[in-house]
């Protein structure tokens, strides 16, 4: 499963960090093992805000689509 | 000991730590805003006092996640720190933290710490962490960073003289480092080292990992720099999490369950909608009608002091030159400031509060085809009232090339300057008829706003597509909590914005009016005679007039006689000039629309017999005022912004060929239909 698709006020757990993703989010603490909550969507779901290590990071939904990520657990 | 030169501090922390707030309490108005070299990023500079007899000068550098650079607008960070010229150099780090929300913020810091620099940690927005019930053990985390932790409050003050007072005497970490490359990567580094003559590994580090052309090497250890950045970024975190368990307590569930249910609603597609423009409404309003009364004063005021001087020096030259040339011309520049402050204060109280952050996400989906960001959509909307402070605002922009992209297309926007001519235009050659059921005046009014933003947004879409692009960042943003504004960062960011733009797009504006000045009041036959009994030269024999006429047989094609082309040779200065000087050629008194359009509609082309102000001339004019950059003033505020005559001599000229082929198409197939 992709961030992507998680839907607003689920969480999951990011599995791992793909090369092809910009080293930026990284440093911004979206790294593997970690917590994320789809916090809130932009209309058309794109783009998408998160909630990584305590701080809401909004993506576009093309960089949401790389990141694999756990099966959501509710809230 | 004495140093040579004042201790230089640098300001280092990710976006929204309230970075400004602290560096604006540090230096109060003791500040002023520079560029970095190559990059149109803004370098705020300050003098700050430490102690009784020692000053210090403080940068506040951009908001960054890491020191390594993921576009160019990041790497001035990298530079300040690692730059090997000595007036240059910091002394000092001051790392801030916010204290609701440690984790990411201490990534940084132990960068930085890692680089060797002497350095302070300041903990802020404390108020806000005790309300809700953050425990942070002080010492404890003194003791892992190995260098001193001060709590800060900006808006009280609080802990100031503790930071101050920490900045004198700031040693670098103890227990530094907190990452080590893997040893596959020790042979790069050497070699790096040795290049650079740094003693520091980290140092070799952050060189070898943003030098493209060291990419190779790094590649040796079987780790591709991203992927070594990567690597570090996994262990920085590990260490932070591991120690802020220990030294951090904090469980903000219930205040986040609150911000995100606000949020959904800010962001929801109606209610959303509805709040931005709300929004957006109330800033054009602000901008078009709040600005009107001050700017009315001022002009009352510039009239007296001109008429007060009049009386008060003889008659001559020098008389005419300051009532005339000089005093206006300073007038030219302080009219513009009701609605820089407006706009200013406006768009602090949006980056203030959040609220600016969000505008940019509910409206990336819609500016990203253009090249531009959500934020762009300040810059835009106020363009329609004035693109003077519309420019100036793109400087909020954090992408140097979406702030370029929104200055270069900006002054496309209908501003209020424009509609002087447009109504004497379109009362000329529109009739005033109802087309079904809609005023045909008025829709050709609204036309012409729509075109002017379809063709920023054209333009800006254009210029994305053709000018190669730079290392960008990639849309990665965070979003600020919400946040009552600081007073103190409101009126700061009002009057430095205020201030830079009187004295440094001042100087230029008026230079400029003095030269026209010159220009619309001598001419080949000599000066005018400025002795007592002065008449004001005839515009058609300055040389402004012979400039004019000069460049008629060029705009001949569009459909321009002499007098056409006078106006718009003076109305170089401001658009509204057009319709003075029409009045002036056509020996109108006054500069009220009504009588100069009855004038103008009696002109006969002598070669067709005809109205000479016919339906193709007319949609000729409107579409060259809608693309002319004709506005000496927000030319010089775009030399001013993006520190380039080439920049604004080369928007200037695209604008008029753009303007050139849209009037002369438009003359040219009119004039086919209606002949």
């Amino acid at each position: 499963m992709k961030l992507s698709e998680l839907g607003v006020g689920q969480k999951a757990l990011i599995l791992q960090a793909p090369v092809e993703l910009p080293v930026k989010l990284f440093e911004m603490g979206c790294l593997p093992g970690e917590e994320v909550e789809l916090v809130f969507a932009a209309p058309f779901r794109d783009p998408l805000c998160f909630r990584v290590q305590g701080t809401l990071v909004s993506m576009r939904r093309e960089l949401a689509e790389l990141i694999p990520i756990t099966e959501p657990h509710d809230a | 000991m004495t140093p040579k030169r004042a201790l230089r501090v640098a300001l280092i922390g990710r976006p929204n730590t309230g970075k400004s707030s602290l560096f604006n309490r540090l230096t109060g108005l003791n500040q002023k805003v520079g560029n970095y070299p190559g990059v149109t990023m803004e370098k705020h500079l300050g003098l700050a006092k430490l102690g009784s007899n020692t000053l210090a000068e403080v940068v506040d550098l951009p908001g960054v996640y890491s020191l390594h650079p993921s576009s160019d607008d990041e790497r001035v960070v990298l530079n300040a720190l690692t730059t090997t010229s000595e007036a240059e150099r910091s002394d000092v780090v001051v790392g801030l933290a916010d204290g609701t929300n440690l984790k990411t913020c201490l990534f940084v810091f132990t960068q930085v710490l890692d680089l060797g620099f002497p350095a302070v940690l300041a903990v802020t927005m404390v108020d806000e962490m005790e309300r809700r019930g953050a425990q942070l053990d002080l010492p404890a985390l003194e003791a892992a960073l190995g260098v001193r932790v001060v709590p800060v409050n900006s808006r009280t003050g609080l802990g100031f003289d503790e930071l101050r007072e920490a900045i004198g005497s700031a040693k670098p970490s103890k227990q530094a480092p907190f990452f080590q490359p893997a040893g596959a990567h020790l042979p790069w580094l050497q070699k790096k080292q040795e290049c650079i003559g740094a003693g520091l590994t980290y140092r070799a580090w952050l060189d070898g990992l943003s030098d493209p052309e060291f990419a190779a090497e790094v590649r040796e250890s079987g780790r591709s720099p991203e992927r070594a950045r990567a690597d570090e970024a996994i262990q920085r975190y590990r260490w932070v999490n591991q120690w802020l368990r220990k030294v951090y307590h904090y469980d903000p569930v219930r205040d986040r369950r609150a911000a995100a249910r606000f949020d959904r609603l800010v962001v929801h597609p109606i209610w959303g909608s509805v709040l931005l423009f709300g929004v957006l409404f109330v800033l054009f309003q602000a901008l078009f009608y709040g600005s009107s009364a001050p700017m009315d004063a001022i002009d009352g005021g510039i009239a007296r002091l001109s008429a007060w001087l009049n009386a008060a020096l003889p008659a001559g030259f020098f008389n005419h030159f300051l009532t005339s040339g000089l005093v206006p011309g300073v007038a030219g520049v302080l009219i513009f400031l009701p609605q820089i402050a407006l706009l200013f204060l406006f768009i602090a109280l949006l980056e203030e509060s959040g609220y600016m952050a969000r505008v940019v996400f509910i409206m990336d989906r819609f500016m990203r085809p253009f090249g531009l960001s959500g934020k762009s959509v300040v810059p835009l909307v106020s363009g329609t009232a004035c693109a003077i402070p519309a420019v100036m605002s793109s400087r909020n922009m954090e992408s140097a090339r979406e702030r370029w992209l929104a200055i270069a297309v900006t002054p496309l926007m209908t501003c209020s300057a424009r509609l002087p001519v447009y109504a004497l235009i379109i009362g000329l050659v529109v009739p005033n008829a109802p087309w079904m059921g809609i005023s045909l005046q008025g829709l050709t009014l609204f036309g012409l706003y729509a075109l002017g933003f379809a063709a920023a947004l054209a333009g800006s879409a254009l210029l994305n597509r053709w000018v190669p692009q730079q290392k960008s960042a990639p849309f990665l943003m965070e979003m600020p909590p919400y946040r009552m504004p600081i007073g103190r960062n409101v009126f700061t960011a009002v009057w430095t914005r205020s201030k830079s733009f009187v004295v440094e797009a001042g100087k230029i504006i008026v230079s400029i009016s003095v030269v026209l000045w010159f220009l619309a009041n001598s001419g080949p036959k000599g000066l005018p005679n400025f002795s007592a009994e002065y008449e004001p030269m005839p515009i058609e024999e300055s040389y402004l007039g012979s400039i004019g006429r000069g460049i008629q047989p060029a705009l001949a094609p569009l459909g321009y006689d002499w007098k056409i082309s006078v106006a718009i040779a003076s109305s170089f200065v401001a658009r509204e000039v057009f319709v003075g000087t029409m009045a002036t050629l056509y020996s109108v008194d006054g500069d009220d629309i009504a009588p100069v359009r009855e004038r103008m509609a009696e002109e006969i082309n002598p070669s067709t017999g005809k109205p000479y102000f016919n339906l193709a001339v007319g949609v000729s004019l409107l579409l060259f005022y809608a693309f002319a950059l004709q506005c000496m003033s927000t030319l010089a505020v775009v030399v001013r912004e993006t520190r380039s005559w080439r920049f604004a001599l080369l928007q200037f000229a695209a604008y008029a060929g753009v303007a050139y082929v849209a009037a002369w198409s438009a003359f040219r197939f009119i004039s086919y239909l209606t002949i």
